[in-house]
């Protein structure tokens, strides 16, 4: 069977475009490497515990907001969606003070110009700038830093207002304000948690999928891609499959789509050289928790942690030897009761300290490595214990995944968290447009232009709108 | 890097990455026409120059280039700088 488009990789944008193309008539296929769907937003299950991976606070869903129509258009609004705290949505504590991100862009910086009185007049033009959300050619080009340190005379501020952008990577020189605005704003407008894993959203996706008539295939790894007459024909798979089809969508990251391409009469070497120059954002620890019961209060907001204000510095900089200064806390909302069961503590763990474990694979690691999980994620309690106070004593069992995990599981380069760096001195080599130089190629996913479920929904859309012009 | 190296240089990338002649390349000659340019491999154009020069040319300066003159122009002053 030919499909009218055949879908490489079942993250959020490759699911997000199977539906929309299914929607609009399409016989579409997506193929999934894994046996588990999901990319990024797949969770895992320890006995009765499913903890989530990449999915942890979604902004922008209550109606009018940016988020809510695209969701209700996929059927996603209908999942049980947890509101965060209005009052603060975030909490930020930098070397023993805490300030919160409150709900509504004038609430956000009359919140913090209270703490801040001098800075009231820069907030509200920080936040009227965040509901207007400038576009890329005006933003793009320019330093998120750089802006904040220009709009902001109290240097703290610009670390609590950057704080919750823990899993991003805050480099100075690079890091574009377009990029920092767009993912700020939908937090700010509102932040909200689903009420289960990461799972329910995938699998609510696969099942739309499903009912239009699309099929969802995992364990299907495509190991190449065929270009004939200067068009893509099929998706071979490892174990000897051709999947034909007149478009594909590639939803794992550029660098490995145009690996799948062995010989191609429109890609250049050029086009290889600028992949293999692009650096990739950085991975993250994360410690997932198993707590006894009725020891931990369920808490309606996520916790960041800092032990200095030094929040735009690069994470662990100093090494193997430097102890973990940030975290962030995000916390199960529990099925019954009160009482939560599961937290996950995440932190930045840069490549350069997974590298002597590099060629190592998941299940297959030696015990040095074991030791770091065990000594980072004890550096982590440590700084969560700063905000809940005896946490240590109410865990029941720990989970440590790292960049090496991630890599195993999601084949991100080095672990990336969010593919992709995008740099506001470079922007037209950093960010991607779903077109191709194949015409029949189409690309998507949280390395084009803005990551997070936002950036990725709105690419999935951008890309779908693509085919679907294309005829 | 004199401008007649920059010049024969930069040609024989063009040549090379473009798949094009080097007869079709002259300096008063639209890069839009001889090396086909649309929206995805203006692209490619930009990244060659990056890749080769270290120069990022930001998307603001993308309409002065126009010719492979200005092209040549362009690298050798910021190079330069």
């Amino acid at each position: 069977m030919k499909y009218d488009v055949a879908i490489i990789g079942s993250g959020l944008g490759g699911l997000v475009c199977a539906q929309l193309l299914a929607r609009a008539g399409r016989s579409v296929l997506v193929l999934e490497r894994q046996a588990q769907p999901g990319g990024c937003l797949q969770s895992f299950r320890r006995g009765a515990f499913v903890f989530d991976t990449g999915l942890h606070t979604v902004g922008g869903l209550a109606p009018g907001q940016s988020l809510h129509r695209r969701f209700e258009e996929l059927g996603l609004m209908q999942l049980p969606w947890q509101r965060l705290d209005a009052s603060g949505y975030d909490l930020v504590t930098i070397g023993g003070e805490t300030f919160a991100h409150a709900e509504g862009f004038d609430t956000f910086a009359a919140t913090l110009a209270r703490r801040f009185p001098a800075e009231r007049e820069a907030l509200h033009a920080f936040t009227r700038m965040l509901a207007t959300l400038p576009a890329m050619d005006e933003a793009g080009e320019v330093s998120a830093y750089d802006y904040l340190c220009r709009t902001f005379a109290d240097p703290l501020l610009v670390n609590v207002l950057s704080a919750s952008l823990l899993k991003m990577e805050l480099r100075r020189e690079s890091l574009p304000l377009f990029t920092f605005l767009h993912v700020v704003a939908g937090y700010v407008q509102s932040s909200w948690r689903l009420a289960a894993d990461g799972g329910l959203l995938v699998h609510t996706l696969i099942d739309n999928i499903r009912r239009l008539g699309g099929e969802v295939r995992c364990g299907a790894e495509v190991v190449e891609l065929v270009e004939r007459d200067g068009r893509l024909t099929a998706a071979l798979g490892r174990g000897g499959e051709a999947w034909e089809a007149d478009r594909f969508v590639s939803d794992i990251h550029p660098r490995l789509t145009y690996d799948l391409i062995r010989e191609s009469t429109h890609i250049r070497r050029i086009q290889r050289w600028r992949l293999a120059s692009l650096q990739d954002t950085f991975g993250m620890l994360t410690v997932s928790l198993v707590l006894k019961p009725g020891v931990l209060p369920y808490f309606n907001h996520n916790k960041y942690v800092y032990r200095r204000a030094n929040v735009w510095d690069e994470p662990l900089a100093g090494g193997e030897a430097e102890p973990i200064d940030r975290v962030m806390v995000s916390c199960r909302v529990p099925a019954e009761g009160t009482f939560t069961r599961q937290i996950d503590l995440l932190t930045p763990l840069p490549w350069a300290l997974c590298m002597p474990w590099q060629h190592t694979h998941v299940g297959h690691r030696c015990d040095d490595y074991l030791a770091m999980k065990r000594r980072r994620a004890d550096e982590c309690i440590d700084l969560a214990e700063t905000v809940i106070p005896g946490l240590r004593a109410m865990i029941l069992h720990q989970y440590v995944s790292t960049p090496l995990t991630w890599r195993d599981y999601n084949l991100t380069p080095q672990g990336s968290a969010y593919g992709i760096r995008k740099d506001c001195r470079n922007m037209l080599l950093t960010t991607f447009s779903p077109q191709t130089s194949i015409p029949n190629l189409f690309l998507t996913g949280q390395s084009l232009v803005i990551h997070g479920i936002e950036g990725v929904t709105e690419t999935a859309f951008a890309t779908a709108e693509a085919i679907l012009n294309a005829g | 890097m004199t401008r007649n190296e920059i010049i024969s240089q930069v040609n024989d990338l063009l040549v090379e990455e473009f798949e094009i002649e080097q007869s079709e390349i002259t300096p008063e000659a639209s890069m839009k026409e001889v090396l086909h340019l649309d929206s995805i491999n203006l692209v490619d154009l930009v990244a060659l120059v990056h890749v080769t020069y270290g120069i990022t040319i930001p998307a603001e300066d993308l309409p002065k280039l126009k010719s492979f003159n200005d092209l040549y122009d362009y690298i050798e002053s910021h190079k330069a700088a």
